[in-house]
Formats: structure tokens, sequence, C-alpha cells
């Protein structure tokens, strides 16, 4: 493409892009920077004629005019990301100081509400994508095998996950796993535990939010994989057969490096779509057991206090963390551009 | 080293019949060649003897073990597919080897093995490309060399030919002659190209709407085919078929007149190969009729006549000066022609 087509080419999604994206990053970084005007408090002295008494309130004028000067509040440098709602760099110096071994250090730390998010946010992403792409190759290499009549109903069920709501289908688990429910009281049958509760124990939670992920993500893996593998070469597994390999080494040897971009394709998404888990939080009622880091942004934002700041903080340390998580494929991409070319 | 035997074998999808009881028996050792227009079942043949294709009824023998239940795999053949089946994530050596590392042959054999292979097929400044980076003919080659490396009972060949050039088809013909002669394992070949044919095998099945048509050897089908469709899909040109009658002992149509016959008198369909007649401007002759067209061969020019219908050919050596529109004699001598019944068209002079 020459130079010139390729920049009115590019133009539009380069113009969104600036307005939509890195604006408002920008702006999410400045306000992570600041914190709001504490009010400005005056103390006068009230006489009466029963005697004279000190009387501290709000400056309401000074307070406005503050605000009207300096509208994005206080600066205060980085404090906000290593205060305790976030990096909190005091309290795990203090527990690093405190605890013997490494897992006590762990068990500290993941109290602290920002690494317990991180902590829930990885164990999910790095469970629920492996194990997605796992079991969606298989159910794709399974309904490509079966009866052609089959495949049409088959496909539509399997595709159902992804087209329920997230938040409405964590809220129908929810009310399945509930003791009340019929997941939850069976299981209460079977353990004979009458007391036994999915939500009780963060073990569990966990343990359900992942199988709700894999559950909610396995039609999209599903649904590419199906799709490489119309295009799979048959010449390719048939001289596979004769060379003598069966059928899990025809998948290993032949079908898998033919479908490899996609599952490159499916880890990224997945590793994208899960790193911002939220909807189950929300629908589980789990928060008490595992939140994750949109969860705190969506904690901070909501309610009556609107923590401008410590939501834009948690946005940026979320940025950090997709970052890292996508540097390997950054990195590649970075090395396969040709600048000669 | 195996003989293979089919007994009654047939393939039907619906009501298609693919082949229908294909009774052969392939010696040790044999070069056979499977020859028939597209769609006539040859590849489905070939493919039921590899384990590809389920059969619809019959039993396969490879050795004197009855095979139809047996995965491809443990039937012990190797197969060069039309479109290469390469792996085209594997290097050429990879490419080669990977049937010794699926079948778990001792790892320290590997490199002479393949080397062996990759030898042969002359392909050792080509061990690290990948197969999108070969031509046509390297790509066959490695096909050729992977099927080569380990020693199997059967060799099948489905018109491995066809994808490369006609420089390359020659040498390519070569050396897989060469190659089976040398490794003397019999080897089944599948193709539509009866140049192939005559020129590799030791025996030809002709093939034709799934039916067994004639087997012999390539000498046998050209000079006595045994009914139309073969002779009319048998040499370049194919034989030259005239309908007639006979009477008297003559062949009679129009402008077309051969002596000394003896059948019956009836309809019949006359033919003869284009090099078995001679032509003439001046002698009378048999056959006479305006040049429909002149073609160079080199050596040779091929006159062609246009007699009723059909095309009559006739080769001539190349000092020959005539042009198009010229009326010439042919003339044939009965024990040259073969004479087909007009019905079914089967060739009654070897019933």
């Amino acid at each position: 493409m020459k130079h010139r087509t390729f920049f009115w080419f590019i133009l539009p999604t380069f113009l969104a892009m600036f307005f939509f994206i890195t604006l408002p990053i920008i702006s999410v970084v400045i306000q992570s920077l600041h914190t709001p005007h504490e009010n400005i408090l005056v103390t006068v002295e009230n006489c009466d004629p029963f005697g004279c008494k000190k009387v501290t309130s709000i400056d309401h004028d000074a307070t406005k005019n503050l605000k009207s000067e300096n509208p994005l509040g206080k600066f205060v440098g980085l404090d906000i990301y290593f205060d305790r709602g976030h990096l909190a760099l005091k309290q795990v110096r203090e527990h690093w100081n405190n605890s013997e071994d490494i897992s006590k250090f762990l068990s500290l730390i993941t109290d602290l509400p920002l690494y317990k998010a991180i902590f829930f946010t990885l164990t999910f992403t790095f469970t629920v994508t492996p194990i997605m792409l796992i079991l969606g190759l298989l159910i794709a290499l399974g309904v490509n095998s079966i009866n052609k009549k089959l495949k049409g109903l088959i496909i539509f069920f399997s595709l159902l996950p992804m087209i329920v709501t997230p938040l409405i289908g964590s809220i129908i688990l929810f009310w399945m796993i509930d003791s009340r429910g019929i997941v939850g009281n069976l299981l209460q049958i079977l353990f004979e535990d009458p007391n036994l509760s999915l939500k009780a124990s963060t073990s569990l939670t966990w343990i359900t939010l992942i199988i709700y992920g894999v559950w909610h993500a396995i039609p999209f893996s599903f649904i590419v994989f199906y799709a490489g593998l119309q295009t799979l070469p048959k010449d390719q597994i048939e001289s596979a057969q004769i060379d003598g390999a069966n059928t899990f080494q025809q998948t290993i040897h032949i079908i898998i490096p033919h479908i490899m971009p996609l599952i490159t394709f499916v880890t990224l998404m997945q590793l994208m779509d899960n790193f911002r888990v939220f909807e189950p939080i929300i629908g589980f009622n789990a928060e008490a057991h595992a939140t994750s880091l949109s969860w705190i942004i969506f904690n901070d934002l909501g309610g009556e206090t609107r923590q401008l700041s410590a939501a834009a903080t948690s946005s940026i340390l979320t940025i950090f963390g997709i970052v890292i998580l996508l540097l390997p494929v950054l990195i590649k991409t970075w090395k396969e551009f040709d600048f000669k070319k | 080293m195996a003989e293979i035997e089919l007994i009654n074998v047939s393939k039907s999808w619906g009501n298609f019949n693919a082949v229908v009881n294909f009774n052969l028996k392939i010696k040790d050792q044999e070069f056979l060649v499977l020859l028939g227009p597209s769609g006539c079942g040859k590849t489905t043949t070939m493919r039921m003897i590899a384990g590809l294709e389920d059969l619809s009824n019959g039993i396969i023998k490879i050795g004197s073990k009855i095979v139809n239940d047996l995965e491809p795999k443990d039937r012990d053949v190797s197969m060069v597919f039309q479109s290469y089946g390469l792996y085209p994530n594997m290097t050429v050596y990879e490419n080669v080897r990977f049937p010794l590392k699926i079948r778990k042959v001792p790892k320290e054999n590997h490199n002479d093995l393949v080397m062996k292979a990759i030898n042969m097929v002359e392909l050792q400044e080509f061990l690290q490309r990948k197969p999108s980076e070969l031509s046509g003919g390297q790509k066959q080659r490695v096909a050729l060399a992977r099927a080569l490396v380990r020693k199997p009972n059967v060799f099948l060949m489905d018109e491995p030919l066809s994808n490369l050039d006609a420089k390359l088809r020659v040498s390519t013909r070569a050396e897989i002659k060469h190659l089976q002669n040398k490794l003397k394992v019999t080897t089944i070949y599948v193709t539509h190209d009866q140049i192939e044919a005559m020129t590799l095998a030791d025996r030809v099945v002709v093939m034709n709407k799934g039916v067994i048509q004639q087997i012999g050897t390539p000498k046998q089908i050209y000079e006595r085919p045994i009914n139309t469709f073969v002779a009319s899909f048998i040499g370049n040109p194919p034989m030259n078929l005239i309908n007639g009658k006979i009477k008297d002992g003559q062949f009679i149509s129009d402008n077309v007149n051969v002596k000394k016959f003896n059948f019956n008198d009836g309809k019949y369909i006359l033919g003869f190969r284009a090099e078995d007649a001679t032509i003439s401007i001046s002698k009378k002759g048999n056959i006479k009729g305006p040049i429909f067209s002149i073609e160079l061969l080199g050596d040779a020019i091929m006159v062609t006549l246009k007699i009723e219908e059909s095309f009559i050919s006739v080769k001539v050596h190349n000092d020959f000066v005539a042009a198009i529109g010229d009326v010439v004699n042919i003339s044939i001598i009965s024990s040259k022609c073969q004479i087909f019944d007009y019905e079914n068209g089967y060739n009654l002079k070897y019933k």
C-alpha cells in the first residue's frame, strides 16, 4: 500500500483511538495523581450570654474557591498508588519483616485489597484460559466427527452459554448452587452435610467462579476451532494415517499445528477477557471471597463516596497488568515488524 | 513384500456404484497400474486397499491376511498422494522422518534411514526447507522419500505425476520406475494417463464406470483391446473405429471397403491402429476421403480423415506432402484389423 493510501485508510481509526482511548487514558493518569481537596475548616469563637464557645465549621466559600481554582484536586504524586488500598508498600514491608516464611507472607498480603484482587484475577485467568482452550478443542474435534444431521443442533446447544448474558447466567447458577437450589441441595444430600454451602467457603466459591468462567468461555474457543477444523486438508490427515499415526498423534502433529494461529488468537482474547473478570463476582455475590481488579474499580466508583482518584489508580494498575500479560505477544509482533519494508 | 488379492470388492454410495465386483490378484513385486478416465473408480479401489475407504462388499488380502477391518496404519502400506500430503509445519527432513517417529523405529537409526531415502530422490540440498518453499517436483520427491523411508509391504501411488509439468513428468516417471525396480516392492499406481500406464506397468488394469475392462500387459492391451472402450482409451492416437457391416467377408462402410474377414454377415465395428495403415494419393486403397487435418509429430505426420462421424488417423513418415482437403487413399490389411461386436463392443477376434 502506498504511504498516502495508507494514511487515509488508517486516519479514521487513528482519530477514534485518539479521542476515545488515548485521551481518556491520559485523563485517568492525571486523575490518579490527584486527590480531592479536603474541606477548609474554620474555627470561630461564638459568644453568647452564657459564655464563649469555639466552633469548628466548614468554610464553604473558601472551599469553593479552592475547588474552582484547582478543579483537579490536590496533587499528591504517587501517594495513591502506594496507599493501603493499592500497592500498600508500607504494609507489604511490615508483613515481609514480620513473617517467617513465604507462605505466611503470602497469606498476609492477600488480605490487602489490591493483592487479594490480583491473586484472584491471576488465578482465574490462568486456570480458565487453558481449561477452556483444551475443552473447546476437544468439543470442536468431537462435533467435527459426528453425523452431519446432528451437527447443527449440537452446535446450537454448544453456543448457548455465550448467548446468555454473563450477569444473568451467573445469577441463575447462583440460585442453583444456593442451599435451597437444586445443585446446592443435591450436594448436601450427597455429602450428608446439611450445613454444606458453596457460598460460605472461599475455595469452593473460587472453584464455582472458575467453572462458571470456563462454561461461559468455551463456546468462543469451540466455534473458532471448529471453523479452523473445516479448513484442515484431508490429504494431510490421510497421509498421517498411512504413516501410522493414531487419532491422538494426528491431533498433535497435524491438527494442532494447522490451527496454531487460531489457538494464539483465542488465547490472547481469553487472557484479556478473563483478566477483566467482573460479572460473575457480582452475579454470585462473591465479593467477600473473591474480588478482581475490575471489581475494585467498580466498587470505588459506585456508592456514595465516588472515589474517582482511587478508581483511576486501579485502572492504571489494571492497564499495567494487561500490558505485562500481553508483553510476549507485543515483543513477538515488534520483532516480526520489518522496518526496511 | 506381499501379494495382494481383491475378491469381489464393491463400493457404493447410496445408489452410486463406484466399484463393482473387482477381482484381482497382484503378484509380489509387481508394478500394477490402474488406468481409466476420471470417475472410473480407480482411486476408490486404491483407497480401499490403503484402508482410507471402507468396503461395501468383498475381501481384501495383503500377504495372506484379510485386512478389511485393519486401520491404514496397521496395513503396512505407504502412499504417495496426488496433492503430496506433506506436513507444512515440518521441514523436508522431518516430513521424511515422520513415519519412523510415529512407528517407534529406534531413534539411532532415524538419520541413516532418512538420509538413504533423501539420497534416492536427490533432495540433499533441501533438508531444512519447508514444503511451501519447494517446487511441485521437489514436493513430489519428498512425498516419494517419505513413502520409501520405511520398507512397506506395498506402495500405493495416486496419480503422483498429474501436478507436474510435462518435462518433469517424464523424469519423475523414470525415477519411479527405477526405484521400484531397485526396491522390488509391490506397487499399485493409479493414473488416467495411458502413456504412464504403458511405460511403467508390468500389468495394466483398465477400468470404466467401476468395472474392470481388461487386465493384461501393456502390449496385450495395446495390441488386443478387449472392447471398443479399451481400444479408444489406449494409444495415442486411440484406435481408429469405423461403424459398418460385413457382407461376404468384406467390411463395408461409406468409402470404406476392407476384404478377407471370416465373420458372419451383420453389423460390426472395424478397428485399426494409426501406424498399421499406409496412405497414398494416387494408389487405390481401402478407405477414401479428403484430409481433415495434418499434424507434425516430429519423426512422423498424423493425417486425419473424417469418415461419417468418426476420425480416422494414420501415421506416416514426415516426408509425406499433402494439403488439407486433398483426397487420399488409406490401405489396411485385414490381419492388422480388429473386429468389434456392434452391440456390446467386444473384440470378436480374440474371443
